[in-house]
């Protein structure tokens, strides 16, 4: 899988903010419903900024992060460690209260210009309620992360409108830079490129499964399973009209086929404009319990009686071909027999 | 609106037997029907989706269950419809039943696991009771003769259910009644934001499950409170858990503190180890019926 990234200009990041593209005229204006607008962009970094990072969510080692502080310092970035880092509670990186402490000192420290999440793993959802957002709305900056992460963008875009990054995150930086392959470092130049201000540029290759088309729309979306669990909840996306993106790991079959029927039956599948879908890696079914259908499939027949472009094999997920991708903001999509493209507007 | 309750059963009144979810094969039921006919005196249809020749996971295509499961439905013979098992596959079909004929003529619909998303679905949507109880498979062994397999037979008689059980260190005593919903906290979970949510508001809940790792039973609970499903309960009853996962980074927590943590500030009376679960221990529960729950400190009891 061949993904380019085009330098296509720089926001500026005053004028960012106000780069709000004249959007569907569906909506009334005087009700506006914050995931429905075009996003708020949080200022994009310049060399000296600084980058917070935490664990909102698994635990991780002091040593773990080294690898992204270290890169990421040689972006011209200063780097704060929160003291969640090395911090550890069983699976979590430190108590409820000590994670969502460590959050609000980097949302709320106008120093701090965009916070990384170290690792993903499970823990954000239990925080997110408590996170006082008054500062953050006040000034935007920056959540990076994917996974369990997919909480805070989704609260964050449902809520406040905000642009948030999907991409990967500390424990998936290379040890040694020059070991790496071509194409993890592109993914981790791809995080510095977004927060720079710059328009990505996305492809996937051609697959059988596609339905091809163009579509315009906010991308929004993440990991499957973390979506369907913030079903109902004061945390759930509005899909329509939208780009939509999922990928998950260590899912059965039947479980797929269980969160895509969520998807549908709550309503989030029948006005989209677009759906991505990325790495889906299979948990193997039990024996004598097979499914018999591939994700392709599965996924193919609860979209099929709409007319949208779906595409495949987008790289996004759980695996090295993961780039950066701002939830929240305007994309185009194409899906065509020579492949998919997907670019920030 | 008052809860409907459909006609309990008549000795000589036939029970249907259909596998909507997953693949059931005959064998594995023979006993069931053996037992329905000679020792509780019903009449037995097999719908043609126990012990299909499907060789999929499924008992059938979404079409040839839809088909099954609507047929017994709807069949002026038939008194109940008993589910064979579970599995998965109930969601793939719940928004194509017709429930025209069902809704002016109610019968007892039997089942648990996967099938909570009917249960749901049937009450949230029509207000008509349905049992959460053992399937076919619980009559294997000798097993029918436990008193968990005969609550099923006594439910269907329409005697009504007085059960009890230990007290758990962690249970918050006190006494709740209303209408008892609940199941499978996967498809509890799962149905939410869709047509087939169940309702809990004011009501006595009940949860179970099986194989399911800890964080991810967290995450449900987690949903539930974050949906409004935990703080106008009358009462929660937790089930068995059977199977309870853990990943490498151990979560810290066993599964009765989990579920314990996100109710710990309301007051209704909470329960655990409730004899409702993937295992043997499955009492046949009415879902919309109205029940008294005490949560003492010598015992627990659950009286229709």
């Amino acid at each position: 899988m061949k993904t380019q990234m085009n330098r296509k200009g720089f926001l500026g990041s005053g004028l960012a903010a106000l780069a709000a593209i004249p959007f569907s005229n569906t909506f009334a204006t005087n009700n506006i419903i914050p995931d429905l607008v075009p996003s708020i962009i949080p200022p994009y970094l310049k060399p000296g900024d600084m980058v917070g990072i935490t664990a909102p969510a698994g635990y991780i080692t002091r040593e773990d992060i080294i690898p992204a502080a270290t890169l990421m310092q040689q972006w011209g970035y200063k780097i704060r460690v929160g003291y969640t880092i090395g911090k550890r509670e069983h699976t979590f990186g430190g108590t409820d209260a000590e994670r969502l402490q460590d959050m609000q000192l980097m949302l709320d420290d106008p120093q701090i210009k965009a916070i990384m999440c170290a690792r993903g793993g499970y823990g954000a959802i239990r925080i997110v309620d408590q996170i006082n957002w008054t500062k953050f709305k006040i000034s935007p900056k920056w959540v990076i992360g994917f996974s369990d992460i997919t909480v805070l963008h989704s609260h964050i875009h449902h809520n406040f409108g905000i642009a948030t990054l999907h991409s990967k995150m500390c424990n998936s930086f290379p040890i040694v830079w020059n070991d790496a392959s071509m194409l993890q470092k592109q993914t981790i130049l791809s995080i510095q490129k977004a927060l720079s201000g710059e328009k990505l540029v996305y492809s996937a290759p051609f697959s059988n499964y596609n339905r091809e088309g163009q579509a315009k729309g906010i991308l929004v979306g993440g990991n499957l399973k973390t979506l369907e669990s913030l079903a109902a909840s004061g945390s759930d996306i509005n899909t329509d009209g939208k780009l939509l993106f999922v990928e998950d790991t260590g899912e059965y079959l039947y479980s797929i086929d269980r969160m895509f029927w969520n998807l549908k039956r709550s309503g989030k599948l029948s006005k989209l404009a677009g759906l991505i879908v990325g790495g889906l890696k299979i948990k193997q079914d039990d024996p004598g319990e097979y499914f018999g259908q591939s994700v392709y499939e599965i996924i193919n027949q609860r979209v099929k009686e709409y007319n949208y472009p779906v595409c495949f094999d987008f790289p996004v997920g759980h695996q090295i071909d993961n780039f950066a991708l701002k939830c929240g903001v305007m994309h185009e999509l194409y899906v065509r027999q020579s492949g998919s493209e997907l670019n920030e507007k | 609106m008052i809860i409907q309750t459909p006609p309990y059963l008549k000795p000589g009144d036939t029970i249907g037997i259909v596998c909507p979810a997953g693949y059931m094969a005959f064998e594995k039921a023979s006993e069931c029907v053996r037992i329905l006919q000679e020792v509780w005196g019903y009449k037995v249809i097999v719908g043609g989706t126990l012990g299909s020749k499907s060789a999929t996971y499924f008992s059938g295509t979404d079409q040839e269950r839809l088909n099954d499961f609507q047929k017994m439905l709807d069949d002026d013979e038939v008194q109940a419809v008993l589910c064979g098992r579970g599995g998965y596959g109930m969601g793939r079909i719940i928004e194509k039943i017709n429930f025209k004929k069902f809704e002016k003529k109610p019968k007892w619909v039997i089942g648990f696991s996967d099938i909570t998303i009917f249960h749901s679905h049937l009450y949230s949507n029509y207000r008509i009771s349905s049992i959460h109880g053992p399937m076919a498979a619980a009559f294997n062994d000798g097993e029918y003769n436990n008193k968990y397999v005969q609550s099923l037979k006594d439910a269907l008689e329409g005697k009504w259910a007085k059960y009890s059980c230990d007290i758990h260190e962690l249970n918050r005593n006190g006494e709740a009644v209303g209408e008892l919903v609940g199941g499978n906290l996967a498809l509890l979970v799962h149905g939410i934001g869709t047509d087939s949510e169940m309702k809990t508001k004011g009501r006595i809940l009940f949860i179970e499950d099986i194989g399911e790792q800890k964080y991810s039973i967290d995450r449900m609970m987690c949903q539930l409170k974050r949906s409004g499903k935990l703080d106008k309960l009358e009462g929660l009853i937790v089930g068995g858990f059977s199977d309870v996962q853990d990943t490498d980074r151990t979560f810290g927590q066993g599964i009765h503190q989990i579920i314990y943590d996100f109710v710990k500030e309301y007051k209704y009376p909470v329960c655990f180890d409730f004899p409702v679960s993937h295992e043997k221990e499955n009492y046949a529960i009415k879902i919309g019926a109205g029940y008294k729950l005490k949560v003492g400190s010598k015992k627990v009891t659950l009286e229709e």
